[in-house]
């Protein structure tokens, strides 16, 4: 499989939000792949990480899900972001973004 | 929070439809990704595990624990049902246990905890009033005044006028109600007379409470004022005995001490007033107490004129928001002021009572202060027995986890967490507890209503309330499942602290070295228990000893065959001569009942806990300090003669005494008090010291006699009277008849008599003068009969658990056994050998026992009689009875061990 760099620890959620709110309702295969383009396949989501965390961010109530046909004419259950789930993606992309800043400047050689 | 329970609620309820989604969603993804990919081997490797997936998504839902619990649950009923005999014996051991446990419980939160049923309790505070000394502007206090730190006085009672100012602060009190204690009333309904408990209440009373009327309406500001029409209030218990709950009953005139007052309600279902120990019927409006007064004119002097006169007592409803303390500054000023203003000098201003607030929301507090020293020591003797019956259960569990310890070895080693283990044994040991809760309530009730039984004590309608109310249910079930925990906690972790290997290899009946664990814990188990069964029975035989010694107290009379009618004339409507004629006659026809040998009267019976003492002046002698009270018994002339109490010098009372009754007959202790070894015989004194009192002669000594109770250390100066002494006093007599026979066999005539005598005249209450006595060492006799009760069940608990342990020991010990047999020991000697271990074990808990019961028994002191806590006798005899019962309970297995077939044991190994 290589040697493709996980994804960070809790950035998970962070990803998928995101990515249900730049493309809106979306079913997991499409999250993952989403991801893994945008990222220029830098960011691989495992399906095994994947629908756990769908399923915790339904009972979270961030996201819901509904049963709709896929582009390719397949059943397939497309997740919408929720007002709560927009709420945490915000919450979230700030925090990282802080988090990130500080690590950079942690890592930044010293000049 | 909710929202995200209700979903996890929702996916439980349709969970295979969500896990047939997740499934078909995986699917669906499996295939996007072969259609992008090469195949679908690389996908599906790629994809992983996709049962594991489910599995853990599903967890995700978070119900596995209560899905383990379900499973635990059927696995620990299973283990119930194989083992039925165990079941049974922990179920009971625990229903005792808890079932005690609940019962006193239901006691402590009748009268220490719960609320009066009434609208926002908590909001209700009783005003009283303290000072540190005697203040000059309290000249009579009509009600409950207390000892106050010692030496000041407290009480409850305030003015009429009082009560209006401090009415006036509306800023702090919602309302401030006011009312009296309980009285006793002769109500005349339908022709027939009774004595019924009734109490006066203002007319913003019931509003203040927040009470309800059932039926009707309640007393209301316009019924409690002068000159209204005379209104009463029924409880609905009386308005369901008395009148069947007819509502046509509202409106009907009843006559209460001979006067017609009109039935206008009743109150709510279980309301009782403030005072929880008392017990009334009806209520009155406070307005109504002159006209059913011996002199209407001076009672409202007294009662609504009199600033010095303190009598009417008073809960206020704070406002909202306002504080108790807030409230107490407050009417501490405004009573302040009052109390100024009502000081006859700048001098009498110097001590003043303070007023203080305390919560009322439990109600009064007379139940509490009697009662909550005795609940502790109770409460904690019945948690003793639970502990008892825990450790035996703990023992039990100890030698069953010691059986399944393959089992537990084998599925430890398959995977499952110990915590898991430990949980799934819990579970088993927290629903035998449950089970032993359930069938406690039933020991409970049982309890509750023996024990309300042993404190009443021949008392009708009293009640302590005491039920098995909700926070009572709360509290077994509480009780039951930390037991279960406490029972449960300590086998279930010696049995999953295994050592694989051996455990795996084990057979089924051999023992090994962590077996010397187990054993360790199970003994040190049996002595605790047998340590604190030893407490219990110290108890019990001290309660025990203190009943013995109250009842072979010679109290200076003859208490058997003495009947005591209590008769009111004075509520009949009879006053002064007309009620000492009446009297007079009533003794007349009472002598004619068959099976009475003499009968007399008094004002109250002795050793009743009735005081009444008064100042005595002698002429030519100056009252010293030291000066005792004199008790007086205001008494028929055949009193002496029928209590059978002697005449030591002088003459008894005479009939004719009646007439004349200038005379006395007093006790030596009088003597000696006032006449210092002088022959008083012929002298006289004056009785409380009034301007116009009579001089009393002196005609006789009688042989003392216990007066108020059967404790009283000292003899008292009594002072035995005619009762027509102080005609303008007389009001209720206790008749006493010494009878041939049992008393109760009379009591019918004594009824049939009264009647004859007057219809309209109620008995007020009719016992023996030994169960009058009774009842003023309920507390005692309610101690030495719950605590024997206690030390049995403990006996009993302490003993099925040596018995187990001991025959568990025996068992694992077979195959040594049968090789000590197969080499020629002797059948008494492996009976000695496993009774030495019982000795051991006993002499351990009794060592152990004895240390505690010295510390422990200091604390039941104030509770004893006639006896030490230390007192030798009880200590040495629990000590006996405990050893012979572990003997008892040791011997069978050691009967057993000797019995052992040599060859079938060997044959085992």
């Amino acid at each position: 499989m290589g040697t493709r760099p996980d994804i960070p620890p809790g950035t998970l959620y962070m990803l998928i939000l995101r990515s249900l709110a730049r493309l809106g309702p979306m079913h997991g295969y499409g999250i993952a792949q989403f991801i893994q383009q945008i990222s220029d396949d830098v960011l691989q989501v495992e399906e095994g990480s994947l629908y756990p965390a769908l399923q915790r961010m339904l009972i979270k109530g961030w996201v819901t899900a509904e049963w709709k046909q896929s582009e390719n004419n397949r059943r397939a259950r497309y997740y919408r972001l929720t007002p709560e789930g927009r709420k945490q993606m915000v919450r979230e992309v700030e925090e990282y973004g802080l988090v990130a800043a500080a690590i950079a400047r942690v890592i930044e050689p010293a000049s | 929070m909710i929202r995200e329970l209700l979903r996890r609620l929702n996916f439980l309820l349709h969970r295979s439809r969500y896990e047939r989604e997740l499934e078909e969603e995986m699917a669906q993804h499996l295939a996007m990704l072969e259609q992008d990919r090469s195949g679908p081997a690389a996908a599906r490797r790629r994809f992983g595990n996709v049962t594991t997936l489910k599995e853990e998504s599903r967890e995700m839902w978070n119900f596995r624990f209560l899905e383990q619990t379900a499973q635990d649950l059927r696995y620990a009923l299973r283990a119930m049902a194989a083992a039925p005999l165990f079941t049974v014996t922990a179920a009971l051991s625990l229903a005792l246990g808890i079932g005690a446990n609940t019962a006193i419980y239901s006691f402590m939160n009748a009268i220490m905890l719960r609320s009066l049923p009434v609208y926002q309790a908590d909001r209700l505070a009783i005003v009283s009033w303290h000072s540190a000394k005697r203040s000059p502007v309290v000249r009579g206090i009509n009600g409950t005044g207390r000892r106050y730190q010692g030496k000041g006085t407290t009480s409850p009672n305030f003015p009429y006028r009082a009560w209006e100012a401090l009415r006036a602060q509306t800023e702090v009190f919602d309302t401030l109600f006011a009312y009296t204690y309980v009285q006793n009333f002769n109500a005349i309904v339908n022709n027939q007379a009774d004595a019924i408990g009734g109490g006066f209440v203002s007319g913003n009373y019931f509003a203040g409470l927040g009470v309800p009327a059932a039926a009707g309406r309640l007393i209301a500001p316009e019924d409690d004022a002068k000159g209204a029409q005379p209104a009463v209030v029924l409880t609905y218990s009386y308005w369901q005995n008395r009148f069947n709950a007819d509502p046509s009953a509202i409106g009907r005139s009843i006559l209460l001490n001979n006067q017609p007052f009109t039935i206008i309600g009743v109150t709510t279902p279980g309301f009782f007033g403030v005072d929880p120990q008392s017990n009334p019927s009806i209520f009155l409006p406070i307005h109504a107490i002159p006209s059913i007064s011996q002199n209407p004119a001076r009672e409202e002097r007294n009662r609504f004129f009199d600033d010095h006169y303190y009598w009417i007592e008073m809960i206020g409803r704070l406002r909202p928001g306002v504080t108790i303390e807030q409230a107490q500054a407050a009417t501490r000023t405004q009573f302040h002021a009052f109390a100024a203003s009502t000081a006859a000098s700048p001098k009498d201003a110097e001590v003043l009572p303070e007023v203080s607030l305390e919560p009322g929301g439990a109600g009064l507090d007379s139940l509490r202060r009697q009662y909550s020293q005795p609940l502790y020591v109770l409460m904690t003797m019945v948690a003793l027995i639970l502990a008892i019956a825990c450790a035996n259960l703990a023992n039990l569990l100890l030698a069953r986890a010691a059986a399944r310890r393959r089992e537990i070895a084998v599925r430890l080693s398959l995977g499952a967490g110990r915590w898991r283990i430990v949980r799934q044994m819990l579970t088993e040991s927290i629903l035998l507890a449950l089970t032993g809760g359930v069938l406690g309530l039933a020991v409970a009730a049982a309890g509750i209503r023996l024990i309300t039984l042993l404190i009443a004590n021949g008392r009708d309608n009293f009640t302590l309330r005491a039920e098995l109310d909700w926070p009572v249910l709360a509290f077994t079930f509480a009780l039951a499942v930390v037991a279960g925990i406490v029972f449960g906690l300590a086998p279930a972790l010696q049995a999953t602290k295994v050592d694989f290997t051996p455990a795996l290899k084990e057979q089924r009946t051999q023992g090994t070295s962590s077996h010397g664990r187990v054993l360790r814990l199970s003994h040190v188990l049996i002595a605790a228990q047998i340590a604190v069964s030893l407490l219990l029975v110290v108890g019990a035989a001290l309660f025990v000893r203190t009943l013995v010694n109250l009842h072979s107290i010679d109290v200076g009379f003859n208490r058997e065959n003495l009947l005591l009618v209590s008769v009111n004339g004075q509520q009949a409507g009879y006053r002064e001569a007309a009620l000492a004629r009446f009297y007079a006659g009533l003794t007349e026809s009472f002598r004619q009942i068959p099976g009475v040998r003499s009968v007399s009267a008094t004002a109250y019976p002795l050793v009743a806990r009735y005081v009444n003492g008064l100042n005595v002046v002698i002429p030519g002698r100056t009252p010293q300090p030291g000066d005792p009270s004199a008790s007086i018994m205001s008494v028929d002339p055949a009193f002496l003669s029928t209590m059978q109490i002697p005449v030591l010098a002088g003459r008894d009372l005479a009939p004719g005494d009646l007439a004349a009754p200038q005379v006395a007959v007093v006790t030596p202790k009088f003597a000696s008090a006032f006449f210092a070894g002088q022959d008083p015989i012929g002298r006289q004194f004056v009785l409380g010291g009034g301007a116009d009192a009579p001089f009393l002669q002196i005609v006789g000594i009688a042989r003392p006699a216990h007066y108020n109770s059967l404790q009283e250390q000292e003899e008292q100066p009594v002072i035995y009277v005619p009762y027509t002494q102080d005609l303008s006093g007389l009001n209720r007599l206790f008749f006493v008849l010494r009878t041939a026979g049992p008393p109760a066999s009379i009591v019918a005539a004594v009824r049939r008599t009264v009647h004859d005598a007057s219809p309209s005249v109620a008995i007020n209450e009719i016992s023996t003068q030994s169960e009058r006595m009774e009842q003023t060492i309920s507390q005692e006799r309610t101690f030495a009969n719950l605590g024997a009760c206690f030390a049995v069940l403990a006996l009993v608990i302490a003993c099925v658990g040596l018995y187990g342990a001991m025959a568990y020991s025996v068992a694992r010990r077979t195959g040594e056994i049968g090789i000590r047999m197969a080499l020629g020991a002797q059948r008494p000697k492996i009976i000695w050998m496993v009774l030495r271990q019982v000795l051991a074990l006993t002499a351990a808990g009794l060592t152990a026992g004895l240390v505690a019961a010295r510390f422990c028994s200091r604390l039941v002191e104030s509770f004893l009689y006639g006896l030490k806590p230390n007192d030798p006798l009880a200590l040495a005899g629990a000590a006996a009875a405990l050893l012979l019962a572990a003997l008892a309970a040791g011997y069978l297995p050691a009967w057993k061990a000797s019995r052992i077939d040599p060859a079938v044991a060997l044959r085992n190994e």
